[in-house]
This record gives structure tokens, C-alpha cells and sequence, in this order.
């Protein structure tokens, strides 16, 4: 079925948004268990059988066009949430060729990519376009390639540089961001840019990570899911705007939690680029409120759960603490007790009202 | 665990064609070099002087050169690098937003990691850069600042870049204003 996109969606200032059935029902709840902690929760990506937003590179779903909206918007206002150092100019080039292939070959309704050579001509349906150009000379696109092509994908992007036994951050884009700043984190190393994160380090989570990443090989992506919580559905929480955003966490009442809470999931996928070896990292962020996912049974016993047992030093980190109380007491109407079946699924073929 | 610098005792690579210490001028403790090292394992050394009466050598044969400030010093040793060829190692000592200015130069002179060593010392000082207005703060040696460009009163995260050479200073009563955490020393 052809995806319906919704073009005035909003994710600042009147916020109109929200999740049609089939969307909270492809939702990627990162919760396989009824506890949290951090772990090396990465596997392949893109794996025959896979379903919903797994089963392609890059899901396209129905806040395609408004994200793309968003992003214009942020990088209007400000130019630097897009930056990649100049040695990373040929991964810039893997990107968009990456992006071009994967989105044409899995919605050949929506994009189109033809090449005669190194004249390449792309078509984007959805948010009309139509370019002609010649891969690798940066001349003859509106934008340098990196940007070109993230302006026309949803979620955020980092080019990682693999060299002296770890990871670089050497470029991206971030007007989606869980409170990162990639303009202060370019340049560093993978254990440096997760520096703020507790408790992960001491269990060897980053190092293991680490290992993983620099061993993912070329046509064999991986994937692991991340989460937090925002107020409003407000994609840009960036540090550098956290005075903008900041107070929401202190305005929410037992009335209002329940459409204003959204949960926050990063699909998080691991790309080797062919030419380069740099590593892309795909960072997809899904928001469904609260009242979205309890709707599935499921869901709603699980995350009453997870939230009132979450480590304190977590909570803090993702900034939950301040209404981490009225969240737990919100949940609580929807654990009967009973218990939820392993892995994330929802396990309901139609949604309850 | 943070992203912290830390910082281990200076001695000499083993294999080097040259070796050039660069310091600040502040006294150097002694744990500044690792057990059995010292300052005559540097035969090159750059330090501060602090006054204008010095006329440094930036292509001197191993010997102390004294420079003016480390702005100073700074400035010549991007010279001494633009023409420097492989096998100098460089060594920095003295407050962390010196050896991270070293550390840059080097780096961008073409230098890797691997190329050079870093001791901070002294009492805690740090560069901080409002993430909202992108004003760096300099000299700050609180847990909080008030940024000089845009008035915020920033808390410092334990998050610094090696590249800006600078730590990140975010609004600490955004969610409540007035909200403000007792300010700290950094000694403490």
C-alpha cells in the first residue's frame, strides 16, 4: 500500500503531528524486556524476512515530507548543524550514491535513479525533484553531495573516519538530534563523543561497540535501537537550543503527559561505504506519545515497567528525572500485572481505543 | 567515566630524530615526568618568559629558548612546524588550554597523536564554550560560568574537544529558571 504522507506536520512551534494506526504499529518500541540497561544490542540490518521499518535501508514512512521540511528549515537558520571536514569529501560521494540505490530500489514508486556513465539523473517523487548531474563533480549539484542527499532522507546522519584503531567523527548532519552537538563533538574519537554517557563505559559496552563497528563490511550494515523521551513531538532538542526546549520538561501535568510525552526512538543503522571506508551512521528518529503506544497492550504494561524501575543515573542522563514520577504514575493504568511476551512485537493486530 | 583528558607523565619516545619540550612558564612539578626523566631528557625546551626582553631562537640547536608569552610561543611554533620534516616528537607542559593549543598546532601542522605528549598541570583552568551562543569562556576555574556573550549561566559537562580545545558549557536553569546549582571550585 502506497504510504500517505501527511505535509503539514509541524514539529515546532503549533506541533501538528501524530502517528496513523499503521505507523504506531510499525513503531520500533526499543523495550524487548521489562527492564533496561544498556547493552551491545547490535545485528544485522536489512536481513531477508525483515519487517516494517527494518526490513529496508532507509524507511521512508508518512513524515517523510514534513521532515524533510524540517531539516530545510533548521539548516536555514543554522547553516553549521551540517558539517563535514574536507578529507571526507569521496565518503560524502558514498553517501549519496548509497542513499540514491537504496531508496530507488526499495521504493521505485517514490524515487528513481538512472545512470549513463557518470551522468546520473534522480527523481524524487515525493518532494519534486528532478536533477541531473555528474557523480563526483560537486559543481553540478545545488548543495555539496552529503547535504544534498540528507536534505532528501529523514533522521540524522554522521560520517565516521576509521583509522588509528577507532572511530572519527569527521562529519554529519544533526537538526535531529538527542541533545549532541556535532559541531562540538567533530573530530572525536568514539570513546570521546560518548564520554557523558554512565554506567555504559564501565561495562565494556563502548569498547565492545567499538569492535563491532570497525569489523561491519561493505553490503552487510548492522543496526541497534536507542530511545529517550521528548516533550511536544519536537525533533530539533539540540543543545544549542536547549534554552528554546529545556522548560517544556518542567510544564507537563497528569492531564497533558499522556499526548505531550513522547517516546523517542533512534534506529540507529551501520553503513561501510565502498570507496572511502568510512563508516555512515544512519540515527532515525520515531516519536509516539504515550497515548499512541499504550495502545497496544503490550506496550503500555511494559513501559509502566521499564520507567519505574530504570536506574537512577539513566533517567538523569536522558533527562527524565524531573517528571519521572508523574510518567510512572501515568503508566501505571495500563499494567494490569499480567506478563508480556519477550521481544519488541506488538502482538495485537488491531489497536485498542 | 567521562570524556575527560587524562594525562600520563611525560618521558622521551624511544625512537625520535628530535625531541622539543614546550612549556608555559609555570613551575613544573616534579610528577610532570615519569620516574628516572626530567627536563635534561629534552635538550630542545620552549618556555614562557613573560616580558618583551627576549628575542627567542625557533631554529636553535638544543638549548632553552624564551619567548614572550605563549601566544608568543604559540605563533612560532606554528613556524618551526610549517618547516619541520618526519622524527620530531613534541612534549607540552603546563595548563591544559596551553597543551591543547600545542596539541592543535601540531595537529594541524600534520602531527598525529601518536606524535606527541601532553602533561597538564597547575590548578584547574578551563576554556568553555557556550553551546548556545558559541562564545568561548576563557580562564574559568568554577564548576559554573557566566557567559560572556549571551549572559547564561552555563554548567560545565564533562565533555572536552580536543579539537576546539574547549569544554561545553550548557544553561543550567533552562528547564527552571533561577533554578542554579551551588557554584563549585574546580580544585575541589
Amino acid at each position: 500500500m502506497a504510504t500517505r504522507f501527511k505535509p503539514d506536520e509541524t514539529f515546532r512551534d503549533d506541533f501538528r503531528y501524530g502517528n496513523s494506526e499503521t505507523a504506531i504499529l510499525r513503531f520500533p518500541f526499543p523495550f524487548g524486556e521489562d527492564a533496561y540497561m544498556y547493552g551491545v544490542n547490535m545485528e544485522p540490518h536489512t536481513r531477508p524476512g525483515s519487517a516494517g521499518v527494518f526490513a529496508v535501508g532507509f524507511d521512508v514512512d508518512e513524515h517523510y515530507v514534513a521532515e524533510c521540511a524540517e531539516r530545510a528549515k533548521v539548516l536555514a537558520l543554522e547553516p553549521g548543524r551540517c558539517l563535514v571536514l574536507p578529507h571526507m569529501r569521496e565518503a560524502e560521494w558514498d553517501t549519496l550514491e548509497l542513499i540514491m540505490e537504496s531508496l530507488a530500489a526499495d521504493y521505485p514508486d517514490q524515487f528513481t535513479l538512472e545512470r549513463d556513465g557518470l551522468d546520473w539523473t534522480w527523481t524524487n517523487r515525493p518532494l519534486g525533484i528532478h536533477h541531473t548531474f555528474r557523480f563526483g563533480d560537486a559543481t553540478t549539484l545545488p548543495h555539496p553531495p552529503f547535504e544534498y542527499i540528507v536534505r532528501q532522507a529523514q533522521g540524522d546522519f554522521t560520517l565516521q573516519d576509521q583509522r588509528d584503531g577507532t572511530l572519527y567523527i569527521d562529519g554529519g548532519v544533526a537538526t535531529v538530534p538527542a541533545d549532541w552537538s556535532l559541531a562540538f563533538d567533530v573530530g572525536m574519537t568514539f570513546h570521546e563523543w560518548h564520554g557523558p554517557v554512565p554506567l555504559a563505559h564501565q561495562a565494556g559496552v563502548f569498547d565492545r561497540a567499538l569492535q563491532y563497528l570497525m569489523r561491519v563490511r561493505y553490503g552487510h550494515p548492522a543496526r541497534r535501537l536507542n530511545w529517550t523521551m521528548t516533550i511536544n513531538p519536537r525533533l530539533d532538542t539540540s543543545p544549542e537550543n536547549y534554552p528554546l526546549w529545556g522548560p517544556d520538561r518542567a510544564s507537563l501535568t497528569a492531564e497533558t503527559i499522556g499526548d505531550r510525552l513522547f517516546l523517542r526512538v533512534e534506529l540507529q543503522s551501520f553503513f561501510r561505504l565502498p570507496r572511502s571506508n568510512a563508516l555512515l551512521f544512519g540515527i532515525r528518529t520515531y516519536l509516539a506519545s504515550l497515548n499512541e503506544l499504550t495502545r497496544v497492550p503490550k506496550w503500555g504494561r511494559r513501559l509502566h515497567r521499564v520507567m519505574r524501575d530504570l536506574h537512577p543515573d539513566i533517567a538523569e542522563y536522558k533527562g527524565l528525572t524531573r517528571y519521572r514520577e508523574l510518567l510512572v504514575a501515568y503508566l501505571a493504568q495500563f499494567d494490569d500485572g499480567a506478563p508480556t511476551a519477550p521481544g519488541i512485537t506488538p502482538d495485537c493486530a488491531a489497536l485498542s481505543d | 567515566m567521562t570524556n575527560r583528558p587524562r594525562y600520563a607523565p611525560l618521558s622521551p619516545f624511544a625512537q625520535a630524530r628530535a625531541h622539543l619540550l614546550l612549556c608555559d612558564g609555570a613551575a613544573i612539578p616534579d610528577d610532570a615526568f615519569a620516574p628516572g626523566h626530567g627536563l635534561t631528557d629534552f635538550p630542545e625546551r620552549w618556555t614562557v618568559a613573560g616580558h618583551a626582553l627576549v628575542m627567542p631562537q625557533p631554529f636553535g640547536a638544543p638549548s632553552e629558548q624564551r619567548f614572550r608569552s605563549a601566544s608568543h610561543l604559540l605563533a612560532l611554533l606554528r613556524h618551526r612546524l610549517a618547516a619541520e620534516t618526519m622524527g620530531l616528537r613534541i612534549y607540552a607542559v603546563g595548563s591544559e588550554p596551553f597543551v591543547w593549543d600545542v596539541a592543535k598546532i601540531a595537529r594541524e601542522a600534520g602531527m598525529g597523536r601518536e606524535e606527541m605528549r601532553l602533561f597538564a598541570c597547575g590548578a584547574p583552568e578551563r576554556r568553555v564554550a557556550c553551546v548556545h551562543c558559541r562564545t568561548v569562556n576563557p580562564g574559568v576555574t568554577t564548576t559554573l560560568v557566566t557567559c560572556a556573550g549571551c549572559g547564561a549561566v552555563l554548567t560545565v559537562r564533562d565533555h572536552f574537544s580536543r579539537v576546539h580545545n574547549t569544554w561545553m558549557g550548557v544553561q543550567c536553569d533552562a528547564e527552571a529558571p533561577g533554578e542554579v546549582p551551588p557554584v563549585e571550585d574546580l580544585c575541589a
